[in-house]
């Protein structure tokens, strides 16, 4: 129970349109564990990722972060944001800064470092992710998968308890994706706790601890990421059969 | 490590700090420059002769010879006002006054000397008075007979050489003396003035104002047989008109109120002397340099300067030879001299060729120059204005802000801002003025945030804020508490209430009721001049406003039922709703006459009955009803009040308010209208009086820092200056409706993707916008706010309606003298395209020197 990081209970969603997007979803996330999310489009699992760091207040079902509800009106959704990293699919790079002040921005204003403390850390992250020699480039004069390398270090930086990837490589040519998943596939190894929503099912069996398979805004299979191998439901194995077409 | 780009111009490398305080230096120097137009530069020229008395007499004879009396007997004579030179004296007696008329010259002092010299001689003859007394002033009556007042209250008349005494009614002091004809004048303290008929044979007691009764007239003055002026020694103005043809002028005394010192009776000068021109222009001179003209009579009193280091310099008498030519004489041996009665605007005959153009451009040159100044500074500061407003707008419209977050997050802020801040602003206001009550609201809530932040510094839990938190089950009662509040306000008597949002729409519908607007008329069409309403009492249609604001969250508020989400109302409920409402307030309102309303029994109970039976059936009956019981249950309607965003809705009626009306009306309503550039100058002022105040308690500090707050003073809330006041702020204001707009589409153009990145980082939501969305969004539209700019400075033409002197007033004073419209308006036009153009220029170059790789479309690599 300890080391759970990351408790999610029957987190459930209704958009103001009235689509039911998340139907009661529940898992846990240990330290140091990566799990990936794999699904059907609008199976609901981008919604989990956002509702996890509540860019979307979920409708009901409490989000625990070490212990610690989260998904209470009360809580303070800035430092609860500030522990838990996020990478999105269109990276999300500030274009009007460089590399370096991407990294350092949050550092300077949200953790309130002075400038030589940040770029130390900076330039740390941008070192684990291979980028130190584009520091001074702004991102629209880097490549897709360079910028998602910068999108996962500026999460990096600020020492966040878990990562979330939301499909960090669906928006790259497939010649870029190797270096995007090299990266991550080295925080899975350092330890870092990741969740992953994607739909590179190689990948996710490669770096995921567990695998959760969803549809229709629920939980259709979970466990080890031998599942890709094995499905037990008709519903992941007409998924896969999908993909493997594709 | 750092590989760095190569700067040549290292502006990047100044610190932050450094440039925001380069800029704004330069926004102050060019704020604080003073208007040349507006200003007025020393055209008192020194004169220069070897002395150092103190002079305290002058006159010009009827030659155009001036004579000045000082110290010591000391007498200059300047030839025409030209040739200065030092002549013999008769006397080593202080001399204290002089006149003249076709014939003789005199003047008298200390000790009874008295002195005179016929205008064809050249020799001063010495008549002194034995008994060693102080004479204040000296005239000569229609008889060429010299007339002196003392300083013990005599009157003495020189009448067949030799003195004679007159019965002067009073041992008041005396200090001036002044005849016109056989008519004469004497002004003394207590407020004394005397008056003769017969040459200064008998004298009389004038009535003068109780306001002066304890003040000493300290000089007295008649402009031909028609008008007559005094000044006290404490700067009052008094003045004398003929009450009708049968009478005589200074009989009768009124004190003028100065509409230029805000219809104060008095200047807070010590006036030392005055001269009168013609009928409405006086000049004045005080002590410490005082110098002043006053075209009509009194009413706007113009401080003009002397040249530079006489500011304390006491000026005691000045000379006009006519309307134009004269001069001032004061201590230490100074005189001045003018050929334009110390005006700014030059007064001559210069022929002008206007047909030349060579010749026109070079008369018509500074009239444009000045304007295009003026033009630039409103411009300036309208765009400034007009920028951080429209940003201040655009952020509040894209505000997420609603009242469901307001209420189910921030409960706790939301009480302390309607049942501390907002309450204490108002007694403030009430106490104090509207400006010190805005500064109690933002002060109340600055305060109350820092303090959270500090109370919640350590705490990576949330308690509530500033450490006060609601429990969950009690936070129900205290919405529905809250918007009891909000409906009813503070019903204590005395100065303690605070009317809620009910009271206020019943007061402000009294009020609008009471104009009877369209009364006589039972048609329709006369009633619709009650959207004329708000103009007639802008504070009860302010209340009205509040009142509906108040109003609708209270009543929302008292409702909930602790689910902030949309209803949806099927419309057989919707309608069901609507007849029944409008059955119950028919039958209470319909022939309700506010007047005649009996608060008894029966009517209360009519009230009380119907209201419970119209709540009843609203909550308990219709929404208990099944569609099936309906009948209609193919349609419905959602609506969700909580979802409303205040920050928005405020934003909303200001760039309406202000994009639907046209500008030039909006120039006028603010400058003549609501008198903003008065109301402002008033503020500064005692703004600017208080700091100065403040800065006399530094020491030796304040030498420097007081002639900065005189300056600042002078320069942003000086005479005027209203007109340049409004013209900003009716620029800014209406600027501000239109690039809130611009912004507020940049902002909107920025993938929302932006937003989430920062916030996941843990950046606030201004934070995000500050650092990252607002960068972002103002690359993008600065083509848009450069077209808003460039129509800025073509807007601020119409600041030429509100007098205040920009190019195009500049043009049209320039057509007025000159006729030549073609040239004219052409050179106007060629300034105003300049200014334009260099904007533009200026802005591309910033477009390019801002934009950045892979943001947008822009053409070009």
């Amino acid at each position: 129970m300890d080391d759970d990081v990351l408790i999610v209970e029957d987190l459930e969603k209704i958009y103001s349109g009235g689509v039911h997007a998340v139907r009661g979803v529940s898992f846990k996330v240990k330290k140091g564990e990566s799990v990936a999310i794999i699904g059907s489009s609008g199976s609901g699992k981008s919604t989990v990722l956002r509702c996890i760091n509540r860019l979307i207040e979920p409708t009901n079902g409490i989000i625990k972060l070490n212990g610690e509800i989260i998904n209470n009106p009360l809580a303070d959704v800035n430092e609860i944001r500030s522990k838990i990293g996020m990478v999105f699919q269109s990276f999300e790079l500030f274009s009007h800064l460089k590399v370096l002040e991407n990294i350092t921005l949050g550092l300077k204003h949200v953790r309130g470092m002075n400038k030589e403390e940040s770029e130390k850390i900076a330039l740390e992250v941008l070192d684990r992710v291979d980028m130190l020699d584009r520091i001074d480039a702004y991102p629209g004069n880097l490549s897709g998968g360079q910028k998602q390398r910068v999108a996962i270090a500026r999460s990096l930086a600020m020492h966040p308890e878990v990562i979330l990837f939301d499909e960090p490589t669906s928006a790259l040519d497939p010649e870029l994706i190797g270096s995007v998943l090299q990266t991550i596939r080295g925080l899975a190894d350092e330890g870092m706790t990741m969740v992953i929503v994607t739909h590179e099912i190689n990948f996710a069996k490669d770096v995921a601890d567990r695998i959760i398979y969803m549809d229709k805004g629920l939980i259709e299979e979970e466990g080890p990421s031998d599942i890709i191998e094995k499905p037990k439901t008709d519903r992941l194995k007409e998924f896969l059969s999908a993909m493997d077409e594709e | 490590m750092f590989p760095k780009e190569e700067r040549i111009w290292a502006w990047q490398k100044i610190p932050e700090s450094s440039r925001i305080i380069f800029f704004a230096s330069i926004i102050i120097i060019i704020f604080l420059t003073p208007n040349l137009a507006e200003g007025y530069e020393s055209t008192w020229d020194e004169v220069n002769i070897n002395s150092n008395n103190n002079y305290n007499a002058a006159v010009i004879d009827s030659n155009g010879d001036a004579w000045v009396f000082g110290d010591n007997g000391v007498i200059i004579h300047g030839e025409k006002l030209t040739n200065w030179s030092i002549v013999n004296s008769p006397t080593v007696e202080d001399i204290l006054t002089a006149d003249s008329n076709e014939n003789l010259v005199v003047a008298a002092g200390k000790n009874g000397v008295v002195i005179y010299k016929e205008i064809l001689s050249n020799e001063w003859i010495n008549i002194d008075i034995d008994n060693q007394t102080r004479i204040n002033s000296v005239s000569i009556n229609n008889f060429d007979e010299i007339v002196i007042v003392t300083d013990l209250g005599g009157i003495q008349i020189y009448k067949d050489n030799e003195w004679l005494q007159i019965n002067s009614l009073t041992s008041e002091k005396l200090f001036d003396i002044t005849f016109e004809n056989e008519r004469g004048l004497i002004s003394g303290s207590s407020g004394l003035i005397l008056g003769s008929e017969d040459n200064g044979l008998t004298w009389e007691v004038r009535d003068t104002p109780e306001i002066v009764a304890e003040s000493e007239i300290i000089s007295i003055g008649y402009y031909k047989a028609n008008r007559a002026y005094a000044i006290t020694s404490e700067g009052n103005i008094l003045k004398s008109t003929q009450e009708s043809l049968t009478t005589t002028v200074g009989y009768s005394w009124t004190i003028k109120e100065i509409e230029s010192e805000n219809y104060s009776t008095s200047m807070n000068v010590n006036l030392t002397s005055l001269e009168i021109l013609s009928t409405t222009k006086i000049l004045l001179t005080g002590e410490e340099g005082f110098v002043a003209l006053s075209k009509d009579g009194g009413n706007i009193v113009t401080p003009q300067l002397l040249p530079d280091g006489n500011t304390y310099l006491k000026i005691n008498d000045m000379a006009m030879e006519n309307a134009f030519r004269g001069i001032i004489v004061g201590d230490n041996g100074k005189i001045f001299y003018t050929e334009n009665g110390g005006e700014d605007n030059p007064v001559g005959f210069e022929i002008i060729d206007l047909s030349n153009f060579n010749e026109f451009v070079d008369f018509t040159k500074d009239n444009l120059w000045e304007g295009l100044k003026a033009t630039v500074k409103i411009v300036i500061f309208g765009i400034l204005l007009g920028f951080f407003l429209g940003i201040m707008l655009a952020m509040c419209k894209t505000a997420p802000t609603t009242l469901k977050q307001m209420i189910e997050s921030d409960l706790e802020k939301t009480l302390i801002l309607f049942w501390i801040g907002i309450p204490i602003s108002i007694f403030s206001t009430r106490e104090n003025g509207i400006g010190l009550g805005i500064f109690t609201f933002l002060s109340i809530i600055s305060i109350s945030i820092l303090l959270d932040q500090y109370i919640n510094k350590k705490n990576t839990e949330s308690d509530g804020f500033l450490g006060i938190l609601i429990p969950e089950q009690h936070r129900n009662k205290v919405i529905k508490i809250l918007g009891l509040s909000l409906l009813i306000g503070v019903p204590i008597s005395g100065g303690m209430n605070i009317n809620g949002g009910v009271e206020l729409i019943y007061s402000a519908l009294v009020d609008f009721h009471d104009f009877q607007l369209g009364s006589d008329t039972p048609k329709l069409s006369a009633q619709l001049a009650y959207i004329f309403a708000p103009i007639g009492n802008p504070s009860a249609f302010f209340a009205l406003i509040i009142g509906i604001g108040l109003t609708y969250l209270g009543i929302l508020f008292i409702l909930t039922n602790g689910t902030f989400t949309k209803k949806t109302i099927y419309a057989g409920k919707l309608i069901l709703l609507v007849i029944l409402w409008t059955v119950i307030l028919t039958e209470l309102f319909v022939g309700f006459n506010l007047d005649k309303f009996d608060l008894n029994v029966s009517n209360l109970m009519k009230f009380g009955l119907l209201l419970g039976i119209g709540f009843f059936l609203t909550r308990r009956i219709i929404p208990k009803l099944s569609r099936k019981e309906i009948k209609i249950n193919d349609f419905s309607i959602s609506i969700d009040p909580w979802s409303l965003r205040p920050l928005n809705s405020i934003a909303t009626l200001y760039t309406d308010f202000f994009r639907n009306t046209p500008l030039l009306v909006q120039f006028m309503f603010i400058h003549f209208g609501m008198q903003l550039g008065k109301h402002i100058q008033n503020i500064g002022v005692d703004f600017t009086g208080d700091l100065a105040i403040i800065s006399s308690y530094l020491g030796p500090l304040d030498n420097l820092i007081s002639p900065l707050i005189e300056y600042v003073n002078e320069s942003l809330f000086g005479p005027g200056k209203r007109s340049y006041l409004s013209a900003i702020f009716a620029l800014g204001l209406n600027s501000a409706a239109y690039q809130c707009e611009t912004i507020r589409g940049a902002i909107a153009a920025i993938p929302s993707g932006q937003m989430e990145a920062g916030r996941s980082i843990g950046l606030t939501y201004m934070g995000t916008m500050r650092l990252i969305i607002l960068p972002q969004a103002i690359r993008i539209c600065i083509p848009p706010l450069g077209n808003e700019m460039v129509n800025l400075v073509l807007n601020s033409s119409l600041a030429s309606v509100i007098a205040y002197t920009e190019l195009t007033r500049q043009g049209k004073l320039v057509v007025a003298i000159t006729f030549q419209i073609f040239w004219t308006w052409g050179m106007v036009m060629i300034a105003y395209f300049v200014v334009t153009w260099t904007l533009a220029i200026l802005l591309r170059r910033l477009e390019e020197k801002t934009r950045i790789p892979g943001l947008g479309i822009s053409g070009g690599n």
